[in-house]
């Protein structure tokens, strides 16, 4: 009945020779994936190493493959407060997407199980909020938050990012949600439980992988956003995507700091989707019941 | 007679007492003032000052609690980069938001913001007695760029307080190379040193482009290396370097005295060409490169001559600033031979704003005076290990006169007797935008110099044709 | 899609989500659109100025070199990232050992911040102080007497390329999900009828991954066009004008030429451009590969 899903077509016999078959399969596909995953990342692990590497050293032709390390960017990195923007963004990213899953999943449920009357038109007007260019609607966003005071502010900011995030969760989720099983949710309201309740005990469960890989992205795109942060916020709500460039100073570019600030931003978010990626891998609830 | 002349007595001894105690109240009344004094009625409010991350600006950060403790009047310092205080600012003064009280500016900002009406002008602030410094020698305030700068029909906006400047840049090591010297002398007829001519620094330019295998001082080459280093990227500061060291050097410049466009005329088509002819002993990626390249590459030995910044400079020429630190001489933007008379260098001269919205004009007036006045530049200078000075005196101080850093100040000093403000025009940004790069595509042989001039007084003149700010 | 008894039920979890777009989006949108119908004085509201704003756009010749730009720009980057994209979840739902790191590892460059990422790419291809520069381009002796983000021909084509290694990881992350959360009974079906795992791809895999693929490929076209850090940073829309994507050019008409009515229109017109071609797009993948 409900087996657990796996990856290739089950067969019951032979099994010794199945297993070495997937193995070979897998050491080769490993190796390639490996090779790609290092030559993807050897430009970000180079500037990396800029976090350890005295200035002299960075951009020396021939290039010094090896070099003494040093510590005093991170000395500056301390001594210049940007771990305390590291809050900042933690804060806003995580507001920011705790709304989104919180007003975006019942909509995209609705979206995907519902014949709407305007379906089309309401899911094409979700998609809509996000057509124009952020960077023109930014002055128009300054010159309202600064008559209504929300310049500065965590609210205003975590108001602006809905404009972006909610448009992207809102129809990614559901496509996800078009797979939900309908047999599970039918049955529960035969059984008299009312339609929130199914909402939220039968319907959110099933949706938890999808929630949390699309949240994610959600809380990304928060993370690393540059120019409402900027423009929209002040001394108060400081984000470190929008300190680095303070790192562009007129005695060149900092890159020692920069480094640092660029893996501060990105330790964070790796960890998250490291700790939830088996969230997403989970989606096989859905297909084992479906099947 | 005698009753006569001991009335006249009585009366030229009351005159001289007269006289005397005025000059001593006066005396006393200079002594008396005080920036405690004059803040009185203002301490305990808040002002908030906008100003750009530059190493004595982070010096001076240091020093405004001074300021804060003398007067009572809370400041908050806030400090930015470059691009960050120029849209951060002109967004607190377009929109009217007036979340700064004074904000700092720089010279091509003025156009617009002039034509906004988002500036106050401080002249009334300035015929207050009670507020006013008496001792702030603003005659002390280098030349002619405060003139140029903070002046506006009639009405004077702030301070200068940050003094950008060009200068010229080159590789003493190889300048020095007793073999590239003999050789020099006898291919180019004249001794080898630092450029003081434009035509001296292009030949210089030629004689040091060099390919991988050759030799230079000395040594063969690795790779290649070349004469020169300017900055390419079609933003920046490329145009503006263009216009104020080069194109003002051969007679030209972007507007005529009425203010109307003239870009298209014969001195500047011969100064873009002359500037576009360097090109071929610079780097092969010199049109990507901005103000941080220019002084990378030179930190990294790539070329000989540069016009940078003197600023920038200070990064790559310091202790543990890479392998060439200490290699390096400095003049004052060299001269065009063909048109002696005409002295222009590249400077952008910036000072700190009054913001029409601010409600503390008068507590923000007396920091903007602090800012600048003797006593805090010395201690900025003597502070910050040296820099950019705004007053002449700042070269006399001992900070100024270490002896590693003699070169590099004598060329500012040198550059900056001819550095002015950028002229007051609303459209700056729009001609920047358009000519940035079109003479780009000049440099890396894409047009023509006249062509790109012809293409560029067309543009301009459908933005502007009388772009000078008049009212 | 299946009928329901409650009219009001799918309207009430709409509304939150709606009311907040409509205040957060429609409103500011609003706005701009009003401010695209009146002189803009440096941030001041002037009179009405009908069409001008508007006409003043379409006559600028940056403005259709920017829309030119960008279609040139998204039609390398998109079918790149969407393929290598896709290539990339099929290689992950693989039974690779170790998978929970390599896929963080592979996500980096999506999780950097867009500045950063330009940052990245100007240390490595830098004309001749790149590190990349230095030991490839200029030892191999390719590019002869420009460097890579100053070449007019190939400046374009390196910007898309750092977007296509920026963005797939994205496109890998979603589609990995999509099959993930493939049902499985279709190709035990499909097993025992002895389909090809070639055949299993195209019959089965790429129809059922077709709605998610149709969204993620939207959401990305649509955002592509918006691509501002990474080319401000590396060639600032140069040489020339042949790499001003829309929003550097948005960006010197806001923030540096304050020249908001403009900025305003264009920001109207991209819109309605947008939605116009999202809205066929929509109705064409409903119909023809039952996506919505």
């Amino acid at each position: 009945m409900n087996q657990p899903a796996s990856h290739a077509p089950a067969s019951t016999s032979r099994p010794a020779k199945r297993i070495s078959r997937q193995e070979r399969v897998s050491v080769f596909w490993t190796l390639v994936l490996l090779v790609i995953a290092f030559i993807v990342l050897f430009p970000v692990l180079w500037v990396g190493s800029f976090m350890f590497r005295p200035d002299s050293a960075m951009f020396a032709r021939p290039t010094e493959w090896l070099f003494e390390p040093t510590l005093v960017h991170f000395r500056y990195v301390i001594d210049n407060g940007f771990i305390g923007y590291l809050g900042t963004s933690f804060a806003l990213a995580s507001i920011s997407t705790i709304l989104v899953i919180v007003l975006g999943t019942p909509a995209a449920y609705a979206f995907a199980r519902f014949q709407l009357r305007f379906r089309d038109d309401l899911f094409l007007f979700v998609l809509a909020t996000r057509m124009a260019p952020p960077i023109c609607m930014v002055i128009p966003f300054y010159m309202i938050f600064s008559n209504i005071g929300l310049i500065d502010t965590y609210l205003g900011l975590t108001l602006a990012y809905l404009t972006f995030n909610l448009s992207f969760y809102i129809w990614v989720m559901s496509s996800f949600c078009k797979d939900l099983p309908v047999a599970l949710e039918e049955v529960a309201i035969l059984e008299g439980h009312n339609r929130f309740a199914v909402f939220l005990r039968v319907v959110l469960p099933l949706l938890r992988s999808a929630i949390v890989a699309t949240g994610m992205l959600c809380f990304i795109f928060a993370w690393n956003e540059f120019m409402f942060a900027f423009m929209l916020g002040g001394q108060n709500v400081k984000t470190l995507p929008v300190a680095v460039p303070e790192l562009i100073t007129t005695q060149g570019v900092r890159w020692g700091p920069m480094a640092i600030v660029g893996t501060l931003s990105l330790v964070p978010v790796m960890i998250a989707v490291f700790l939830l990626q088996k969230h997403i891998v989970r989606g096989l609830t859905m297909g084992a019941v479906k099947g | 007679m005698t009753m006569h002349k001991a009335k006249s007595k009585t009366m030229l001894a009351g005159l001289i007492a007269a006289a005397a105690s005025f000059c001593y109240a006066a005396h006393l009344h200079a002594q008396d003032w005080s920036y405690a004094e004059a803040a009185k009625p203002y301490a305990g409010t808040t002002i908030r000052v906008l100003d750009e991350i530059t190493p004595l600006q982070e010096t001076m950060r240091k020093l405004v609690p001074d300021f804060v403790e003398k007067t009572g009047i809370q400041v908050e310092y806030e400090l930015l980069s470059h691009g960050d205080v120029i849209n951060r600012g002109q967004a607190d003064l377009f929109s009217g938001r007036g979340h700064y009280d004074a904000i700092m500016l720089h010279g091509l900002q003025l156009g617009p913001l002039l034509a906004a009406k988002v500036l106050q002008p401080i002249d009334e602030l300035q015929k207050n007695t009670a507020l006013t410094n008496p001792e702030l020698g603003l005659d002390d305030l280098i030349e002619p760029a405060y003139e140029s700068l903070v002046n506006h029909s009639g009405q004077q906006f702030g301070f200068l307080t940050w003094n950008y400047n060009q200068i010229y840049w080159a590789r003493a090591d190889l300048l020095n190379h007793p073999e590239e010297q003999a050789a020099f002398q006898t291919r180019y007829g004249y001794p080898l040193a630092p450029a003081e001519t434009m035509q001296q620094m292009r030949d210089i330019a030629e004689f040091f482009t060099r390919k991988k295998g050759e030799t230079l001082a000395g040594e063969t080459l690795r790779d290649d290396f070349y004469g020169i280093v300017l900055e390419g990227i079609p933003g920046g500061t490329t145009f503006t370097t263009v216009w104020e060291v080069f194109m003002n050097n051969w007679g030209g410049g972007v507007f005529d005295a009425d203010g109307k466009p003239r870009l298209d005329t014969p001195e500047n088509i011969a100064a873009l060409q002359f500037w576009a002819d360097l090109w071929k002993f610079a780097p092969p990626g010199q049109a990507e490169y901005s103000l941080i390249d220019v002084p990378t590459v030179m930190g990294n030995g790539l070329a000989a001559q540069s016009i940078a910044f003197s600023d920038f400079v200070l990064g790559v020429d310091r202790p543990g600033g890479g392998a060439y630190a200490g290699k390096f001489v400095y003049g004052g933007i060299p001269v065009n031979a063909e048109n002696p008379a005409i002295r222009s260098a590249g400077g952008e001269p910036s000072l700190m704003a009054l913001s029409s919205h601010s409600k503390n004009q008068e507590a923000t007036y007396l920091f903007m005076q602090w800012m600048v006045d003797k006593d805090t530049q010395a201690r900025l200078m003597e502070a910050g290990g040296g820099g950019v000075p705004i007053r002449h005196s700042s070269f006399d101080l001992d900070v100024m006169r270490e002896a590693s850093r003699q070169s590099l100040y004598k060329a500012m000093a040198a550059s900056l007797q001819h550095v002015q403000a950028k002229p007051k025009t609303p459209s700056f940004f729009e001609i920047d935008n358009t000519m940035g790069p079109l003479v780009q595509q000049v440099g890396i042989g894409r047009l023509t110099a006249a062509e790109a001039l012809k293409e560029g007084q067309r543009k301009v003149l459908s933005i502007c044709d009388s772009c000078l700010l008049t009212e | 899609m299946r009928p329901l008894e409650n009219r009001w039920y799918p309207y009430a979890l709409l509304a939150p989500a709606f009311l907040v777009l409509v205040v957060v989006s429609l409103v500011p949108f609003l706005f701009a659109m009003y401010l695209s119908f009146h002189q803009i004085n440096f941030g001041r509201i002037g009179d009405f100025a009908g069409w001008s704003n508007y006409s003043r756009l379409m006559e600028n010749e940056r403005t259709w070199n920017s829309l030119w730009v960008a279609a040139k720009f998204i039609l390398i980057a998109f079918p790149l990232q969407f393929i290598l994209g896709l290539g990339g979840a099929l290689l992950l739902n693989k039974r690779v050992w170790g998978r929970s790191v390599i896929l963080p590892l592979l996500f980096i460059p999506t999780m950097m911040a867009p500045i950063v990422v330009g940052l990245v790419w100007k240390v490595m291809f830098a004309g001749s102080w790149g590190l990349l520069s230095y030991n490839i381009v200029e030892r191999f002796g390719f590019l002869q007497g420009t460097s890579v983000f100053s070449s007019p021909d190939f400046a374009l084509l390196a910007l898309a390329l750092v977007d296509v290694w920026q963005w797939t990881p994205f496109m890998m992350l979603a589609f990995f999900a999509g099959l993930q959360a493939l049902p499985v009974s279709p190709y035990r079906a499909a097993a025992v009828d002895g389909a090809t795992p070639m055949q299993m791809f195209f019959r089965l895999t790429l129809p059922l991954m077709a709605p998610l693929m149709v969204v993620i490929g939207m959401l990305r076209f649509i955002d592509a066009f918006k691509v501002f850090d990474t080319i401000y940073t590396l060639t600032a829309g140069g040489p020339g004008i042949s790499t001003e994507v829309p929003s550097l050019l948005a960006y010197r008409m806001s923030f540096e030429q304050w020249r908001i009515g403009e900025s305003a229109a264009f920001a109207v017109l991209v819109w309605i451009g947008f939605f116009v071609l999202c809205s066929l797009f929509y109705h064409l993948a409903k119909k023809k590969l039952n996506a919505f």
